[in-house]
């Protein structure tokens, strides 16, 4: 059997590759990218602990299911406002954003 | 079977939500010219889930197995929620009819956003608490993008999107880690596990970090701060008022009710970041500010220095007495901080043309002489900023203050009285163009923002005289709190 | 080394070398499609966890609805970003260095947890997990309260969505 340490040790890094990829790209989509990343990560540890420590009681894997609503909610609305930024000025970079300077 | 006391506990929310439906629905039909009404409703929406609230005063209880807790604590933060939201509704009326975006949406989202803080105040098992947390935030960014297609609006909604999804994905890790550590997520499961001894010292540890790290972007300190000046400078204005005060609020709370009850154990490593945290955000927020000559981004940078005097009283959290006290002096600083808050941003919304991303300094020149009232207004709610006697932000400096000494913070404190001495520079310059430059202000149509004003400064002025009855109640309603 | 090990790590590889492609590619689209096959990765590591369900969620919600929608933007905001220009923030070596650093230290700190070497239990056969699943989520001593909060986060969601998709210039 797999055991639990492999598990994890996976989930880590994806999640780090995800923070990664949401700190350093430039592009707003694909910091949107990295954070699924980030999110999928977080539902291999939640399923990982549930399976081997506590399959007795169901909130893990309750939470994975909130997780999954709540990252589509979030993803179509930040699609939205990425799109809707789009039409407007015609780039999604991140730093293009400056009209805002103190 | 759900019990009757289950929906009693969280009548305000059950009550808030169905009146957002509601509103969404009826919105429908009420005619372009006409949206006076869905104001209207929303804010009557608002008062009957505070008059909920305030009947459910002083009872405590549990509903749905432990997912939701009323006490103290909860009561008294959704009453200011509520109150936000109301001075939220009041100042959009005018200002959104003058910048041409007056639809129902508003209404519905902010209400939805006001149920997400409240049961963030009241959640009890980190299921709800992060679900409460999207809750409130995915409204909000839409509210920041209100008007768009506006430029500087998108972008503050943008900003605000990409840095609240990545914090709410590392306060989820923070969750799975706490979760790994003790198989529950409701606290009183948590809770019982760690003095079992059967949860991992070291997981835990690792998920508190990830949750600060997580709540750290919500209320907004240094170094998770980078949003909070584009974002309140790029939303419509009642938004950004609402934001400062609602939304950190909501951080807080999730935050202190969090750490004391699942982490006193981590306490002597919590406290050295927290001290940094505070600190940082002191001193980074009141420099910075001074460099302003936009008033959003001003009472930004100034939001972001309030989060750090509030943190400071909460350092010492893992000894139990300074904690209640902790806990009370936040309570009482959110309020004064809430009262100069919107104060301060209703003189602005009062003055601020259509199509604008603020004020400059400069515009606030000749007020004090032109409009004496919103002058008044404006010199209250900045000394009660600074924090000078006879206005709750004293008050409230001084009880954040005095716990912090309690709990032998004095490093701290002495970093948190010469900032405000700093901080006296920017905000007195306000003061200085509005009484002692010459200018014409213009007060724009409409008259809510101007009475939004005079009763938060009159608020300031008059409860100043009785802050003892005041933090004895915040103190005795977070009695039981634990 | 079983049967079951070797998909894993095969998998596992496959996986996190699709999560690298996502977050270093410079073309838009070749990123996304790296970034369905990570979540394929994800969704066989689920059913190797003895989660079928959550599996078969995750194609459905993660590939059929997110990834999709994230092709979409990625075709409709087209042309945005030249790929011959690095789509990485100055900073991004400091950016790696850190998370490569935060990575072991959190392997490390694991390594000393005795519960990071345990091995799966088995599932009483005799339960139905999705079916208590299901009845956890309706049941108010369950997480009635939750789902129901989702549900009105999802109805919030899809008023934003579509306040933010409305053409207000025509209406």
């Amino acid at each position: 059997m797999i055991p639990l340490s492999w598990i994890l040790a996976f989930s880590l890094a994806l999640f780090f590759i995800g923070l990664f990829g949401a700190i350093a790209r430039k592009n707003a989509i694909s910091i949107l990218m990295g954070i699924e990343l980030m999110l999928n990560a977080v539902n291999i540890n939640l399923l990982a602990f549930w399976r081997y420590l506590y399959s007795a009681h169901m909130n893990g894997l309750v939470f994975i299911a909130v997780v999954f609503a709540v990252a589509a909610a979030e993803t179509a609305v930040g699609l939205a406002l990425i799109i809707s930024a789009y039409r407007n000025r015609r780039t999604i970079t991140a730093g293009d954003f400056d009209s805002l300077k103190g | 079977m759900p019990t009757v006391n289950d929906f009693l506990l969280i009548l305000p929310e059950v009550v808030l939500l169905i009146w957002a439906l509601l509103i969404l629905l009826i919105d429908l039909w009420i005619p372009d010219t006409k949206k006076y009404y869905t104001a209207v409703l929303s804010a009557a929406g608002l008062v009957i889930s505070a008059g909920c609230a305030f009947a459910l005063l002083g009872r405590t209880g549990s509903a749905f197995s432990n997912m939701v807790v009323l006490d103290g604590f909860s009561s008294v933060l959704s009453i200011l929620f509520l109150l936000s939201g109301l001075a939220a509704v009041a100042l959009a009326y005018d200002y959104l009819k003058r910048n041409a975006a007056q639809r129902g949406e508003y209404y519905t989202l902010l209400l939805f956003s006001i149920a997400g803080m409240m049961l963030m105040a009241s959640a009890n098992d980190l299921i709800m608490v992060f679900l409460s947390l999207e809750l409130l935030s995915i409204p909000l960014y839409i509210l920041a993008g209100f008007f768009r297609p506006r430029l500087a609006s998108e972008e503050a909604a943008l900003k605000y999107f990409l840095l609240g999804a990545f914090s709410s994905a590392i306060l989820l890790f923070g969750i799975a880690w706490i979760y790994g550590s003790t198989g529950h997520t409701d606290f009183p499961g948590i809770v019982a596990s760690i003095d079992g001894g059967r949860a991992n010292y070291l997981l835990l540890l690792i998920g508190a970090g990830l949750l600060l790290v997580g709540f750290g972007f919500k209320i907004g300190v240094f170094p998770f701060h980078m949003w909070v000046p584009d974002t309140y400078q790029g939303s419509p204005s009642s938004i950004g008022a609402f934001m400062t005060v609602a939304t950190k609020a909501a951080g807080f709370a999730a935050l202190l009710r969090v750490f004391l009850v699942l982490f006193p154990a981590e306490a002597p490593i919590m406290a050295g970041i927290l001290w940094g945290l505070s600190a940082a955000s002191m001193i980074f927020g009141n420099t910075v500010a001074i460099a302003q000559m936009n008033m959003k981004r001003l009472l930004a940078y100034s939001s972001i220095a309030n989060a750090g005097y509030i943190l400071m009283a909460f350092v010492p959290y893992g000894n139990p007495v300074i904690a209640q006290e902790a806990v009370s002096s936040a309570l009482f600083y959110l309020l004064a901080y809430a009262l100069t808050s919107f104060g301060a941003w209703a003189v602005m919304i009062a003055l601020e043309p259509a199509e604008s991303d603020g004020l400059l300094l400069q515009d606030f020149s000749g007020l004090g002489r032109k409009y004496p009232w919103l002058g008044a207004a404006l010199l209250i709610s900045m000394l009660s900023f600074i924090g000078v006697p006879l206005t709750m932000g004293f008050w409230g400096k001084f009880y954040l203050f005095k716990t912090a000494v309690d709990g032998s913070q004095i490093p701290l404190v002495l970093i948190g009285l010469l900032t405000s001495l700093v901080s006296a520079y920017y905000y007195l310059r306000i003061v200085m163009f509005a009484y002692f430059k010459p200018g014409e202000p213009q007060i724009q149509p409409g008259r809510w923002a101007s009475v939004v004003a005079v009763i938060c400064a009159a608020g300031i002025f008059v409860l100043s005289f009785i802050p003892t009855p005041v933090f004895q109640f915040a103190a005795q309603m977070i009695m039981g709190m634990k | 080394m079983t049967a079951v090990q070797i998909v894993f790590l095969a998998v596992a590889a496959l996986t996190l070398a699709a999560a690298v492609m996502v977050v270093s590619l410079r073309r838009m689209m070749q990123s996304a499609l790296a970034l369905i096959l990570a979540l394929v990765g994800v969704a066989v590591i689920f059913a190797l966890l003895g989660s079928g369900f959550f599996a078969v969620s995750q194609v459905v919600v993660y590939i059929g609805a997110i990834a999709i929608l994230i092709i979409f933007a990625v075709m409709l905001t087209q042309n945005s970003m030249s790929p011959e220009h690095s789509q990485m923030n100055p900073g991004f070596l400091y950016a790696a260095l850190g998370s490569a650093l935060l990575f072991s230290s959190l392997v490390f700190i694991l390594s000393m947890w005795v519960g990071f070497y345990a091995i799966p239990v088995n599932l009483d056969p005799s339960v139905d997990t999705i079916t208590v699943l299901g009845l956890s989520l309706t049941d108010p001593q369950g997480f009635a309260l939750p789902f129901e909060i989702v549900s009105v986060l999802l109805l919030a969601a899809l008023i934003g969505g579509i306040y933010i998709a409305r053409d207000h210039h025509r209406d």
